[in-house]
């Protein structure tokens, strides 16, 4: 799709790849395709919506819409996906550090209406530069969202650089634990480690919200991507693309 | 007799709504009023204080509506509005959510607090955005009017709101639905005006009809979507037009009344009078600087007698 519309963020888009894979496919996320607007489903936000091309085929794959329609990518599918043009995509996506904020009050209504659903957000390492995200961190423990599952995909690169030059991030986890949240690092490529996490969330134990710290690798997956700064956004072209491509489906 | 606050008479009528609706929720950013208080002490679960946070409040009412609720969002003009603009943005207006953004301390409401707390530009910005209303009322009446309005109609809305106590302008009934009143017909000038600037509009169509100038007064209580239809009829037959704000001389109703006239190749010479393109680092209350930056009664008649005579 991508490599079709000439755009995309290749890097961000296969490091949660597999966490998308374990939300929609381990029996975590309760939702209907045929009717994507029950009230009942859970709510999974990809805030760093500059990796849709990952969960467009999901979506497609599920009964969302056809799977032929993945041939309007760039043009009806933008890079960041919308509640407008696509069934199952929760919120307008693009800019960064809206997601948790959204996520929080979807949550809270949940609870006002005393409502069982689950919220699952999935936010980049670099968004967590925002500081709405950690306004939305604040607000989430104050009002006990246990509902409320962050995920940061941490891959430790930004849009130009690893995020250790960039502004320091470290201990990511001690700074969620700090703001109230229930905290846990994984694997973020292991479906076992992942389905392991995400497994009770219907049935909070804790007043607090949960924050899974998934270390991943950038363009995991394909080999000249993968932990490479310059692969944040592009399209594989030529040997490139054949790499790619023989590699993501070995 | 003396009026509530402006918030005051808006969050009655929120709670007014709220008790028939458990739909309606209020947010704050840590900002208070006499009748807010009372509406958490009746809706605690309904009552939610972000703190100041605003980018992070805009999402949280983006996320409440996304499920079916009516919110407001209440903060000072220009954290509510500017801070969080990007959020008003994408989370309400992208989405079309019935969110209604409600700013306190319009123009030099906040007077003594200086620029950071100035609203000079907020109808500039808040006016460049797709599927946005923007209400400022007058008086009292046109508070609680606009208020339902906001509350029975779907998107998002802002309410731009002055601080303090200003007395009743509408005596008759109004169909608030028009977006604009015609207060008097004037054949010499016709100031339009919008908020407790209005107030200041009257006074000085007072004093120059001591001169036997007729001066009439319209009430742009909601900038967008103008009613350029009606715009245009409540000048028609008039020498001169002015706008009148307590607003950035750029973006504000003087350049929405700019483009309805050329819009409509309506050729009628304009004075726009509102804040010149600065900031003030004098402190002082509302009408201390409104004097300041020739916004007074005096100021605006000497204005509109010079202009006059240039016809």
């Amino acid at each position: 799709m991508g490599v079709v519309a000439n755009g995309g963020h290749p890097g961000g888009t296969f490091s949660c790849t597999d966490i998308l894979v374990a939300l929609y496919y381990g029996g975590i996320l309760h939702f209907d395709p045929h009717n994507p607007i029950w009230d009942e489903r859970d709510r999974f936000i990809l805030s760093k919506g500059h990796a849709g091309l990952a969960l467009y085929p999901i979506l497609a794959d599920l009964g969302f819409f056809p799977l032929s329609e993945l041939k309007s990518f760039g043009s009806r599918f933008g890079i960041n996906p919308d509640n407008i043009n696509v069934p199952g995509v929760e919120i307008n996506t693009g800019s960064l550090g809206r997601g948790l904020g959204i996520g929080a009050g979807l949550s809270l209504s949940g609870k006002i209406d005393r409502k069982d659903f689950c919220t699952v957000v999935l936010l980049g390492d670099g968004e967590c530069y925002e500081g709405s995200v950690w306004e939305a961190a604040l607000f989430a423990a104050h009002h006990e969202l246990n509902r409320l599952v962050a995920i940061v995909d941490y891959n430790r690169i930004s849009a130009l650089d690893f995020t250790k030059n960039v502004v320091r991030q470290e201990p990511v986890e001690d700074k969620w634990k700090a703001f109230g949240w229930n905290t846990v690092s994984i694997n973020g490529h292991s479906f076992t480690e992942i389905l392991r996490v995400l497994k009770d969330i219907h049935d909070p134990k804790s007043n607090k919200p949960l924050a899974i710290v998934a270390n991943t690798i950038k363009g995991k997956g394909v080999s000249f991507m993968e932990n490479n700064p310059s692969w944040h956004l592009g399209v594989p072209r030529g040997d490139e693309l054949e790499t790619a491509r023989r590699e993501l489906t070995r | 007799m003396k009026q509530d606050e402006f918030r005051d008479v808006l969050f009655d009528e929120i709670h007014r709504v709220a008790a028939k609706d458990d739909r309606v929720i209020v947010l704050t950013a840590d900002m208070g009023a006499i009748k807010l208080a009372k509406f958490k002490e009746s809706f605690r679960e309904r009552y939610i204080n972000v703190g100041i946070a605003e980018q992070s409040g805009i999402s949280i009412a983006a996320g409440l509506a996304l499920r079916g609720k009516i919110v407001f969002v209440y903060g000072i003009v220009p954290f509510i509005t500017l801070r969080c603009f990007e959020q008003i943005k994408v989370d309400l207006c992208t989405m079309k959510l019935p969110v209604t953004v409600i700013g306190i301390g319009a123009g030099f409401a906040y007077g003594l607090d200086g620029p950071t707390h100035h609203a000079i530009e907020d109808i500039a910005v808040m006016r460049a955005l797709p599927e946005m209303t923007i209400f400022s009322p007058s008086d009292p009446v046109s508070v609680e009017q606009v208020t339902r309005i906001a509350y029975a109609s779907p998107g998002p809305k802002y309410i731009r709101l002055d601080k303090g106590y200003y007395s009743v302008i509408y005596k008759t009934e109004h169909d608030f639905s028009l977006g604009l009143a015609v207060h008097r017909k004037g054949e010499d000038v016709t100031i339009i005006s919008t908020g407790t600037m209005v107030h200041n509009a009257l006074a000085v169509s007072d004093e120059l009809a001591k001169q036997s100038i007729s001066c009439g007064v319209v009430d742009l209580y909601r900038i967008k979507p103008v009613n350029a239809p009606l715009l245009l009829r409540a000048v028609e037959g008039s020498k001169l037009v002015v706008t009148l704000e307590d607003h950035s001389i750029i973006g504000g109703i003087g350049s929405v009344v700019s483009e309805v006239l050329a819009d409509n190749r309506v050729s009628v010479p304009l004075k726009r009078i509102g804040v010149n393109d600065q900031y003030s680092f004098t402190y002082g209350n509302t009408e201390c600087l409104q004097a300041l930056h020739g916004l007074g009664v005096n100021a605006v008649v000497t204005k509109l007698i010079c202009e006059l005579r240039k016809l």
